[in-house]
């Protein structure tokens, strides 16, 4: 869910993915940078983002950059709903009162 | 997705897979370039900087292999890859892979030889074109076909033609006959007995067959006196014409009449069409008669019928319309009376009587082939628990359980197709040895062999036993505790209780098994030597019979034929090393003519309670040369004679029939159909002479060896002329060996009549051992079923009981170290084999029991239950496993405790 978030903001190679989340978190979740490959190679698999190998601006190199699709928000959007739901269950168990006031 | 697209992606993938695989390290270089560069400009030092991106990446062959897998997920290429490590495992263990190859293939073998017969005799279809529509007709009496199974039980040629004239289910209809004559060919080669089709032209056009060369028989060729006309089969015209093109037009003989050949016709139709033991039909003549049906034909049964049934009507159709004609034609005359008809598809009446024996086979082959499975299963088990270790390090170094079970499943697929392979080899060689026995009622087993059914077939077994024998012991394999196995090293502890259970489980349904096989074939076995060595009535050695056809052209009378016989037996009784010799139409065990009888003192008004016998006409010498014992009265003089009144020899069943309580010596009886039935004297099968019993003799089975002896009336042929036809069998006892006299008795034949083949030939052994192929066959091949049956199981025994010894070989240690006497840790071993061989014939007697149907159509005098087998045959196979357990127990008694428990 996260990698496809962060490709929402337009696309990455898997070097930026894994800083991106990293910093936006700001180092709570540091992915092993390893892991990060099987995981994108997998969403590729399944279409919901697709990779092409592109200049990069800054530096005069190719990196692999990977594009969310249509299928890939799809899934996003699915994955964000079920998460919410998680993160709202898991919240009443752990603050009940707060979720009732009254 | 289809098939096609799922396989083509899956190729496509394993195409671009060296792509992917450069793409992938090009893109983990460059993240890995990228780090350490931010590392770099964090201060490390350039090597520093290399390690810390690597740090912060983790294992990159990991990765690669991650990705790869996402890629390659379930394709073409692990199974590939399962097959290599299957087929190296195989490699490495060749003694085990020998034995599991040579188990199924013996299992698969069978399964191939045995299907390739049914295939044969079942399945395959008919030489035809739209065969479905092939139907035979049988006429019944209450309800029972009145010839049984075999094809010569169509209606009279009478009823034939009413139902031809009102049916309306039929394209065309056509009854005919097939008789022994006496062919010859030009003047060269000796004259030859051989069944001639007597058939209208309507024979080839319902089966739809066209000459080759020529032409069919007309309507007119069908009138007596234009029927000298031949048409013989393709395979006739190449071996004795050499396939000569002026063919038509040349003449041969038929019963010393001159027939014009008209045709050839193609070598289509199969043997067991028109069965009989004398061989196929290569000659056709056309089925003559006067032209006009006398009424008392009409119960003139017996002719073999075939129709064609119009397109799209059924077989109940067919059936129903037939009836409705049959029940008329029984209220209208007193002679159908009772009488049916039946309707059978053509292709159904190919095994008949053998059906019961194919079945049977059939399921002696799946019980192999389910034995073999069961082995092959319990060799796994100990193999893969012997292969504990291997496994463990494969799960320890990061295969799946489901790489595990996917690996040895593999294994198990590999070990069934090359099984399927070598048993493919092995049922070639068995097809061989079943041709060669080729018992003469399965003329079709001349021409079975290995097509592509019969290759699916295999393939499909080999397939199926995989997956019969694959997954247990594939996953009790892999029930692994890791820890624990690597741990214990090299030290066999007492294995899981479930595996345990498993293999007791397989071993007792492996002794259950053969001991089925056991119990049929014993009882077939003991059936048939009851069988042939039954009390004939007669003396059975040293007896020759043939057969002779004295032609009417050259023998215009009864008279004449009567000379005939005798001046025969006459010569044949002066050669040197022959006793006697007499010329008769009955001997045993069939005979097949029954007459109507008119005893005085049984009255009946209902032709159901007609008396009847078996009838024969002999000579004076009938008694004497068979062997039969005469009990009361006297026997046939040579003062009986045509001059003299017309007496008839008796036997006792006959007596206790007929004249249960009074003296029949002296009683007259008439031998014909009553009055009432209307049937004229002289008419073919009737005869009305007047006899008077001159004695009774011992019965002799008359009826086939499997039945009780019929009673029988036996005549002289010179006392009666209306029944002396030409058809004549000559039975000799001879001093020496019979077959070598053979030669000598032909030439006394051709010495009166060169025309004359000599035909049948065969010792009175010979004509029982024929009577019995049919079940010689089954028996032979489910004797050696159950031997290989045994065979298995024996090995299935031995090697779980090796493997117990082996694995427990540190308990029973122990035992005698704390002194257990050595008998006493044997006898610990034992009564485990024995408890799980006790179990497996307790249930293999109740398998026993329970297919009694099978076996008991095939059975003679022997109940299929019978508790003498079933006991002996348990009591036999519990000996055999103690002894194939014994031996390898009896390792234990060599089990030195101090060095076995030292040893790990």
């Amino acid at each position: 869910m996260l990698i496809l978030r962060t490709l929402l903001f337009g696309p990455a190679h898997g070097h930026q993915i894994a800083k991106h989340i990293q910093r936006t978190t700001e180092d709570v979740l540091q992915v092993e940078h390893g892991s990060l490959y099987p995981a994108v190679h997998r969403m590729e698999r399944k279409g919901w983002i697709i990779s092409k190998w592109e200049m990069a601006k800054e530096r005069n190199r190719e990196f692999r950059y990977y594009r969310l699709t249509p299928a890939g928000r799809k899934q996003l959007a699915r994955e964000e709903s079920k998460w919410k739901q998680l993160a709202a269950a898991v919240a009443t168990v752990m603050w009940p009162a707060r979720r009732d006031p009254s | 997705m289809s098939l096609w697209n799922w396989l083509g992606a899956r190729l496509a993938a394993f195409r671009e897979r060296p792509d992917r695989e450069k793409e992938l390290n090009r893109e983990l270089d460059s993240h890995l370039e990228l780090e350490a560069e931010e590392q770099l400009e964090s201060g490390l030092s350039r090597e520093d900087a290399r390690y810390a991106a690597r740090r912060a990446f983790g294992n990159t062959t990991l990765v690669r292999e991650d990705v790869h897998a996402i890629w390659s997920r379930g394709s073409l290429e692990r199974f590939e890859r399962d097959l290599k490590y299957g087929a190296r495992s195989l490699q490495k263990n060749p003694g085990f892979t020998v034995v599991a190859v040579l188990t199924l293939a013996l299992g698969i073998g069978a399964n191939t030889a045995i299907f390739s017969a049914i295939d044969a005799l079942m399945l395959r279809p008919l030489p035809f074109s739209a065969a479905d529509q092939l139907v035979r007709i049988y006429s019944t009496k209450n309800g029972i076909p009145i010839r049984g199974t075999s094809a010569a039980g169509g209606p009279s040629a009478l009823d034939m033609r009413d139902f031809r004239q009102n049916s309306h289910s039929f394209q065309k209809m056509v009854s005919y006959d097939a008789w022994r004559k006496n062919v010859s060919f030009g003047n060269s080669a000796e004259p030859e007995q051989m069944r001639v089709g007597l058939v209208p032209a309507a024979y080839f056009e319902v089966l739809d067959i066209e000459p080759i060369l020529g032409r069919l028989f007309t309507e007119e060729e069908n009138h007596e006196g234009k029927n000298y006309v031949a048409a013989i089969n393709v395979r006739l015209w190449r071996e004795r014409f050499a396939g000569d093109g002026a063919i038509l037009g040349q003449k041969m003989r038929i019963n010393d009449e001159i027939y014009t050949i008209v045709a050839v016709m193609p070598d289509v139709i199969p043997e067991w069409m028109e069965s009989a033991r004398v061989g196929p039909i290569e000659v056709w003549t056309p089925f003559a008669s006067s032209g006009v049906l006398p009424e008392s034909s009409r119960a003139e049964r017996g002719d073999f019928a075939l129709a064609r049934m119009k397109p799209g009507v059924s077989l109940e159709q067919a059936q129903a319309d037939l009836e409705t004609i049959a029940a008329r034609l029984a209220t209208e005359y007193p002679v159908d009376e009772s009488i049916g008809v039946a309707v059978k598809r053509l292709r159904d009446t190919r095994v008949g009587i053998l059906r019961p024996m194919l079945f049977l086979l059939m399921g002696a082959v799946s019980l192999i082939l389910l034995i073999a499975c069961v082995n092959l299963a319990n060799l796994l088990l100990a193999r893969n628990s012997a292969r504990q270790r291997e496994l463990s390090v494969r799960a320890a170094l990061g295969a799946g359980k489901g790489d595990l079970i996917r690996q040895l499943l593999a294994e198990t697929f590999l070990l069934s197709l090359i099984g399927g392979a070598v048993g493919l080899a092995l049922g070639q060689i068995g097809l061989a040895g079943l041709g060669r026995m080729h018992p003469a009622d399965l003329p079709q087993l001349g021409s079975i062999g290995i097509d592509w059914r019969v290759l699916g077939f295999t393939v499909l077994v080999s397939l199926m036993t995989s997956l019969l024998f694959g997954p247990a012991p594939a996953l009790t394999g892999t029930r692994l505790n890791l820890v624990d196995a690597l741990k214990q090293g090299g030290r066999s502890g007492t294995s899981g209780r479930t595996t345990q259970r498993v293999r007791n489980l397989l071993v007792a349904t492996e002794m259950a098994m053969s001991l089925m096989l056991l119990v049929g074939a014993t009882l077939l076995v003991r059936s048939i030597f009851r069988l042939e060595h039954q009390r004939l009535g007669i003396r059975q050695d040293h007896l020759l019979k043939g057969h002779i056809y004295v032609p009417g052209v050259h023998y215009p009378n009864p008279a004449a034929i009567a000379r005939f016989c005798d001046d025969f037996a006459t010569r044949v009784r002066a050669l040197p090393g022959i006793v006697n010799a007499t010329v008769t139409t009955v001997y045993p065990p069939n005979n097949g003519w029954t007459q109507m009888l008119n005893i005085p003192g049984h009255p009946f008004t209902r032709i159901q309670d007609i008396s009847s016998a078996q009838f024969g006409l002999a000579d004076r010498h009938f008694l004497r040369t068979l062997g039969i014992p005469l009990i009361q009265g006297r026997d046939f003089a040579e003062s009986d004679n045509a001059a003299s009144p017309p007496v008839a020899l008796i036997s006792e069943e006959f007596k206790r029939r007929y004249f249960p309580t009074e003296d029949p010596i002296g009683r007259q009886i008439h031998i014909g159909p009553p009055a009432f039935l209307q049937i004229a004297p002289g008419a073919n099968i009737t005869d009305s002479a007047d006899v008077t019993i001159i004695g009774v003799a011992g019965d002799f089975r008359n009826a086939g060896l499997a039945h009780p002896p019929e009673p029988q009336i036996t005549v002289l042929y010179s006392q009666h002329p209306l029944v002396n036809y030409g058809f004549k069998d000559i039975v000799i006892r001879t001093a020496a060996e019979p077959r070598l006299l053979v030669p000598e008795i032909r030439s006394q034949l051709h010495a009166l009549d060169p025309d004359m083949p000599f035909a049948e030939v065969q010792t009175m052994e010979e004509l029982v051992e024929a009577q019995t192929g049919g079940q010689r066959f089954t028996t032979i091949l489910l004797a050696s079923f159950a031997a290989a049956g045994l065979v298995l199981a024996i090995v299935g025994i031995y090697g779980v009981v090796s493997f117990l010894v082996a694995q427990r070989k540190q308990e029973l240690a122990v035992r005698i170290a704390l002194g257990a006497s050595r008998v006493t840790v044997l006898w610990l071993v034992l009564k485990q084999s024995l408890k799980m061989a006790t179990t497996g014939a307790a249930v293999g007697l109740f398998g026993a029991w329970a297919t009694q149907k099978l076996t008991s159509g095939l059975l003679f005098g022997i109940s299929p239950v019978d508790p003498g087998t079933f006991a002996g045959a348990a009591v036999f196979l519990l000996t055999v496993a103690a002894i194939a357990s014994a031996i390898p127990g009896a390792r234990v008694l060599r089990i030195d405790p101090a060095r076995t428990l030292r040893q790990d």
